[in-house]
């Protein structure tokens, strides 16, 4: 029979307002717990995500606007950069590997990357965690090897029924149409030879072919094609330029566009650049845009800006929103034990006339408010759980974000500890009510 | 065990209760009988301690009760003073056996450990063995007054004070609680102080007190 209990008997025996009122605190605390859940989640995957690559270099414009669509196939693309400004990178002594991205097409709404076969073999190390990172994992079939050979990401062949051997045709630009719609590249349909184990990265989302299949397509590059008689793949660490040569992969015809590029020099939207060292970041960056005509962006620094910009207040506002909901949880549990502390004030008057002495009345009450708000804090952490997984098979599928949803960090712990202080401090004012029990005139009134 | 010498507490505008004397002997089973409004339940607040006079003196056990402090008193309450009322008075959270084992609960007279058996062995006595776990509103007007009969007694306090124990019951059903509630503090060899305006039932006691003319109306 401890002041626990007999706090807790009293919850008990009211059992509908007093659901109620946790109800209203596990509101609070669930939006404020899914708010830091998800960003913080988010932001450690976009980081981690950012640290793969040191530089991205692409056509000028918004740098943001190049990370997110060329390292996390998010936004439309600034525009493309030549390809003999890949080969002048590739070629620099700082960099230990750069890849080729062109960009274009859609597959019902997943974007086709036109790369390399060497960006598989692409291994880091994450600089925070010092976790080993090898993104492009096989589950089924081959990488791809020749023009119009496709490598799925897990989702995009989870979600589109493809397997190996399937065919499929893409869709001119970013947008996602409807069945039908579009400029349909009819002629051109790719054979998908290779499927990628889930990663938990926006490599999921992406369909990944040979550059050359993107440039025959679209018809760049093919009077290029013409003179060269072969491309030079990418640089890699260990093996020279000149000894990395990819097969020479032939133009084909029957393009749209094609009378407009039989002079037009090949180009590519984008090169994912990995640096000899994380320091050469700043100078690097300096040294592209200055000497081409092109712009670089480091992904970590554009994401962390994003961040604090525009999620930063976005967070601000949603945890606003959340503790303002704590301050009118604050309320219902202030009028809920204070009705009830006005209904028993004879059972609070009984208990002293038992020798409950008036800081033992004044603890049962704190208690409650205490039950109240922990049972409140538990709920709520559980449905923001419950919310931020909802909410993470979104972002999975959407943007190939995986959010781990029971998160518990330090920033919960704050926040959970605040909530805490403030139910208990509404509690405070119904507990003094209690402490100051006539216990004569109480037990009087019949 | 409780004397009152000079006690004056003033009750509202214009209206006072003052005791000139009054004295109970360890042991003895008294009622404090007198028309409604006369100053019995006063009286018994003073008693116990839930009120305190303006003026006098008020010894209980041996120890003058009306200087201590709030806590010193909630403690001396607890420990020494069992209480029945004519509403029960009982805990509606909590089950019979609960109920008794809350009037140990807030002194150190009985050790936690004995607090379970306490009450059931009370429970037992007072025929109640088979609504341990009834909670008041499951039980009968009867059955609940011999729950705070039974409560009344759990710290083996030394005085029980009644407070027209048998007001809400039927007239067959308050002969049984009385009988029960003498026959308990018989046993429990406590001094019963019972607050009544039955005639009938004050003399049924061996002690009666009268309370007539302790209220009354000052300039």
């Amino acid at each position: 029979m401890s002041l626990w209990h007999i706090a807790w008997s009293y919850l008990w025996s009211r059992k509908l307002p007093t659901s109620l009122t946790i109800a209203s605190v596990a509101l609070a605390v669930g939006l404020i717990s899914s708010v830091l859940t998800l960003r913080e989640e988010t932001r450690k995957r976009f980081e981690e995500e950012g640290q793969a690559f040191d530089i991205v270099v692409g056509a000028k414009g918004s740098p943001l606007q190049l990370v997110l669509s060329c390292v996390y196939f998010m936004d439309v693309p600034t525009g493309n950069i030549l390809y003999s400004d890949y080969e002048r990178l590739r070629n620099h002594d700082d960099v230990a590997a750069a890849f080729p991205i062109g960009l274009g097409d859609t597959y019902r709404g997943f974007r086709i990357v036109g790369t390399i076969s060497e960006l598989f073999e692409y291994q880091w190390v994450n600089p925070v965690t010092n976790e080993p990172r090898r993104p492009f994992q096989l589950a089924q079939g081959r990488f791809f090897e020749r023009p119009m050979e496709a490598v799925l990401g897990s989702t995009v062949a989870r979600q589109n029924e493809l397997n190996v051997g399937d065919t499929f045709v893409g869709t001119h630009g970013f947008m996602e149409l409807p069945e039908g719609m579009g400029h349909v590249h009819g002629d051109w349909p790719y054979t998908v030879v290779g499927i990628l184990k889930p990663s938990g990265s926006p490599n999921d989302r992406v369909v990944f072919c040979d550059l050359q299949s993107v440039w025959d397509i679209h018809g760049a590059g093919r009077a290029q094609d013409a003179k060269d008689e072969e491309y030079r793949g990418p640089w890699r660490p260990g093996v020279q330029g000149d000894e990395a040569h990819v097969e020479h992969l032939p133009a084909s015809g029957g393009r749209h566009g094609e009378g407009d590029a039989e002079d037009e020099p090949r180009e590519v939207t984008a090169v994912l650049i990995s640096l000899q060292s994380p320091a050469l970041r700043f100078q690097f960056e300096e040294f592209v845009n200055d000497d081409f005509n092109a712009m670089a962006a480091r992904p970590v620094s554009q994401i962390a800006k994003l961040y604090d910009q525009l999620l930063g207040t976005a967070k601000t506002v949603l945890l606003a929103i959340g503790y303002l909901v704590v301050v009118i949880s604050a309320l219902s549990i202030l009028i809920g034990l204070y009705l009830s502390i006005l209904q028993r004030k004879r059972d609070l008057a009984i208990m002293r006339a038992l020798g409950a002495s008036s800081f033992e009345i004044l603890g049962a009450v704190i208690i409650e408010a205490f039950w109240v708000t922990v049972l409140g804090i538990i709920a709520g952490w559980g449905l923001g759980s419950v919310v931020t997984a909802g909410i993470g098979v979104y972002l999975a599928q959407r943007f190939g974000l995986y959010v781990q949803a029971f998160g518990l960090t330090t920033d919960h712990l704050l926040a959970f500890g605040t909530v805490a202080f403030v139910g208990l401090v509404a509690g405070i004012l119904p507990a003094w009510q209690a402490y100051q029990t006539d216990v004569a005139r109480d037990l009087s009134q019949v | 065990m409780v004397k009152l010498e000079k006690c004056r507490r003033r009750l509202g505008p214009g209206v006072e209760f003052y005791c000139e004397a009054f004295h109970a002997a360890p042991g003895v089973h008294m009622a404090l009988w007198g028309p409604s409004g006369c100053g019995k339940t006063t009286m018994l607040n003073l008693i116990s301690g839930l009120l305190r006079p303006d003026e006098g003196t008020i010894r209980v056990d041996g120890q003058e009760i009306q200087d201590f402090t709030e806590g010193r008193l909630d403690r001396f309450r607890g420990e020494r003073f069992g209480f029945v009322f004519q509403t029960f008075n009982l805990l509606a959270p909590f089950t019979a056996l609960q109920n008794v084992m809350l009037g140990m609960r807030f002194s150190d007279t009985v050790p936690a450990s004995e607090w379970k058996g306490r009450a059931r062995e009370l429970l037992e006595r007072v025929g109640l063995g088979h609504r341990l776990h009834s909670k008041p509103a499951a039980l009968s007007v009867g059955e609940q007054q011999r729950v705070a009969i039974a409560r009344a007694l759990a710290n083996r306090q030394k005085l029980v004070v009644a407070d027209e124990p048998t007001g809400s019951l039927d007239p067959k059903t308050a002969k049984t609680v009385m009988d029960l509630l003498l026959e308990m503090c018989q046993e429990e060899k406590v001094t019963a102080l019972l607050v009544t305006h039955d005639r009938d039932i004050a003399e049924r006691l061996p002690e009666q007190f009268d309370c007539s003319g302790l209220v009354e109306e000052v300039a």
